[in-house]
């Protein structure tokens, strides 16, 4: 899979990367190893030692922040991915310019560890707070069907508890300041009137996704215009086809009564490992149609989609 | 301090010693897709002389089946199973009746892969520790597996630069007060040889052979026989023993491998007798946890270049020394130039007085 080298991805959550044990990520086909250096830096190189190719993931974080190939124990610098030591090469241990393997952008930023593949790409500044409910799921669909899913009925790939997504759409998907914008009417879970019958909705489900990385900001709210939930969902493509999702959410406004005790529970957000294949293959591509096209035109755009904003 | 040596077995007056007279150059060695080399014409070793009876059971070398029995209590190597209504044409490997070359020796049943016409015992590689007739004991045998091609398994082991690692708690790590690395090869083997002074004890002697001293004078020798994908690795260790072990890595297909090993602690105490052929077990699973990654990665040409250190010497001479061979093969060359079955005591170092048959 070919991905724009500019692109920031969601990788990891930032308590994934840690210095004890790196950590094996795909951007596409690109395998990328992580793991946070003796300052606490998150660092990110192509997960590959190119001494004998075998993935710096299996080897260890040491002392000093170099991460250490478990195989013959090459050590590689995270910032600039130069080899720095041979084991037993006590006459040598400086090395040509050549002998490094390569490094990505990283950047950290509300809990999430973002990874570009091109080391020299800006940064997105994002005004996120840090979500204190997260996961990681990995699930057997593409991205572009992914977030196809995501777009034509959420309850195929997250669950909100005690609220039912509708048909319904309060808004369709729509370019907004350089994102995919779309608000879904939702129900309260379970009793409550079919939703062809319902005059007017208690909820909505507002989604802003970026339009390259699918990066998807989600709002909850309800009739009072109270944002009830907020979460972001970072879907990364990842290697045979697999879509690495990564997610941080947060309780925003109490809802009172019931209902609102029962959305208030241990973890409200549920994204789903598995999607269902029955009903994908029958869902309707009422969002998602229109989506493809709206996503192409934004990208061929100069100054909206190739922006590297992230959802921010 | 690392020296490194490598030069053929028998100089070429003609040749440079960096090349050897090697008509591939030492940068072809990028050009390693291991998964590609296919060799013919050799002995490859598939089976323990006890696994093989009147029961039928299944090899492979590059996925060619193999079927082996005996017959009046000799060894049969057939393509076909005795059982089989045969609906597919009989290969070119084999005679009329679909019966490979095969020969038992070293305790070992060996199958001919080449030209049947071509099979004769001077090819088979020289293992002069083993006994001709075989009789080892079964504990110092053991069969494992591998999930990548022969040749990468085999790249592995002549660096053993990576045993310092993955093996520590097995062989020790890579401290030590000086090492030496020298390449000796010919159109059939390379033979690395490491020296190192004071290296930190081997776990494995010192819980089962009662090393006391916190080092050792290590000798470690790596003797890869090209074309039957077979290699000794002779360890002597003072304090310590001597570990003569055979080390194949037999091709069933190209990217999974079958080692039938026989390490020969004969002469080491009794605990570390039993134990030290069962460690194969443990360090063939570390060796695998890089290999098996690593394997799929050579399976296509990259431009993308190794890097390699002065260590690599070996394993770079082991790439030059297959391609060439196996660049010999393809324009329809398979003589020996180099006899394999020469008693190669002398170049592995082996104590004689040890290993009498």
């Amino acid at each position: 899979m070919s991905l724009a080298t500019d692109l920031w991805w969601a990788v990891a959550r930032s308590e994934e990367v840690t210095s004890k044990k790196p950590l094996s990520v795909d951007i596409g086909d690109q395998p990328v190893v992580l793991w946070r250096d003796n300052q606490g830096i998150a660092r990110a190189l192509e997960d590959r030692c190119p001494h004998r190719r075998a993935p710096l993931s299996l080897g260890c974080v040491r002392d000093n922040g170099l991460i250490q190939c478990g195989y013959h124990g090459w050590s590689y610098d995270g910032e600039t991915g130069r080899l720095k030591e041979i084991p037993n090469m006590k006459d040598q241990q400086k090395f040509p310019p050549i002998y490094k393997a390569n490094a990505f952008g990283v950047s950290e930023q509300a809990g999430f560890v973002r990874v570009c593949l091109n080391p020299k790409a800006e940064a997105p500044l994002s005004a996120d707070p840090k979500y204190t409910y997260v996961g990681t799921v990995n699930v057997s669909c593409s991205h572009q069907e992914y977030l196809n899913a995501l777009y034509d009925d959420p309850a195929l790939v997250i669950a909100i508890r005690g609220v039912r997504f509708s048909p319904y759409l309060m808004a369709e998907l729509h370019e907004e300041g350089g994102m995919l914008v779309m608000e879904r009417n939702c129900q309260w879970n379970p009793l409550h009137w079919p939703s062809h019958f319902v005059a007017e909705f208690p909820l909505t489900l507002l989604t802003r996704t970026h339009p390259s990385t699918g990066e998807t900001q989600l709002t909850l709210r309800d009739d009072q215009f109270n944002d009830l939930l907020h979460a972001v969902l970072s879907p990364v493509p990842s290697a045979r086809g697999v879509t690495a999702v990564r997610w941080r959410a947060e309780m925003g406004v109490r809802h009172p009564g019931v209902r609102g005790a029962i959305l208030r529970g241990i973890n409200p957000l549920s994204v789903l490992a598995t999607i269902d294949g029955s009903k994908l293959r029958t869902t309707k591509p009422t969002v998602s149609l229109h989506g493809e096209d709206l996503r192409a035109t934004m990208l061929d755009a100069p100054h909206s989609a190739q922006d590297q904003t992230q959802a921010a | 301090m690392l020296e490194v040596a490598d030069r053929p077995v028998s100089p070429d007056d003609n040749a440079p010693a960096s090349t050897g007279g090697s008509p591939i150059a030492m940068n072809v060695v990028n050009r390693w897709v291991p998964h590609n080399i296919v060799m013919l014409d050799s002995w490859f070793p598939v089976a323990h002389d006890y696994s093989v009876s009147g029961k039928p059971v299944r090899r492979a070398i590059y996925s060619h089946p193999i079927f082996l029995w005996r017959d009046n209590g000799v060894a049969v190597a057939s393509e076909f199973h005795p059982n089989e209504r045969i609906a597919r044409d009989k290969s070119a490997h084999t005679d009329a009746r679909g019966r490979y070359p095969v020969m038992e020796h070293y305790g070992v049943v060996w199958v001919w892969l080449g030209n049947p016409l071509a099979a004769d015992p001077r090819h088979l590689p020289s293992l002069p520790f083993l006994p001709p007739q075989g009789g080892l004991p079964r504990h110092m045998t053991a069969t494992v597996r591998f999930e990548s091609s022969a040749p990468i398994s085999l790249e592995n082991l002549i660096d053993l630069t990576h045993a310092d690692f993955l093996h520590a708690d097995v062989v020790g790590d890579e401290r030590s007060d000086s090492e030496t690395v020298e390449t000796y090869y010919d159109s059939e083997t390379v033979t690395m040889v490491r020296t190192c002074v004071n290296k930190s004890v081997a776990p494995v002697m010192k819980f089962f052979s009662g090393i006391k001293q916190p080092t050792q004078n290590v000798r470690q020798v790596i003797r890869i026989y090209l074309r039957s994908h077979c290699a000794i690795a002779y360890g002597r260790f003072s304090p310590g023993d001597d570990v003569p072990l055979f080390h194949p890595c037999t091709p069933e297909t190209r990217d999974r491998t079958r080692m039938e090993m026989v390490m020969n602690t004969s002469n080491a105490g009794r605990m570390f007798r039993h134990v030290m052929p069962k460690a194969g077990y443990k360090v063939s699973r570390q060796d695998s946890y890089m290999t098996s990654p690593q394997s799929p990665r050579y399976m296509r040409h990259t431009d993308r270049k190794d890097l390699h250190s002065k260590f690599d010497q070996a394993g770079q001479r082991y790439r030059m020394a297959m391609m060439e061979l196996a660049e010999r093969q393809a324009k329809g060359d398979f003589a020996y130039r180099d006899n394999v079955s020469d008693d190669c005591s002398e170049i592995i170092g082996l104590r004689k007085e040890l290993f009498q048959f």
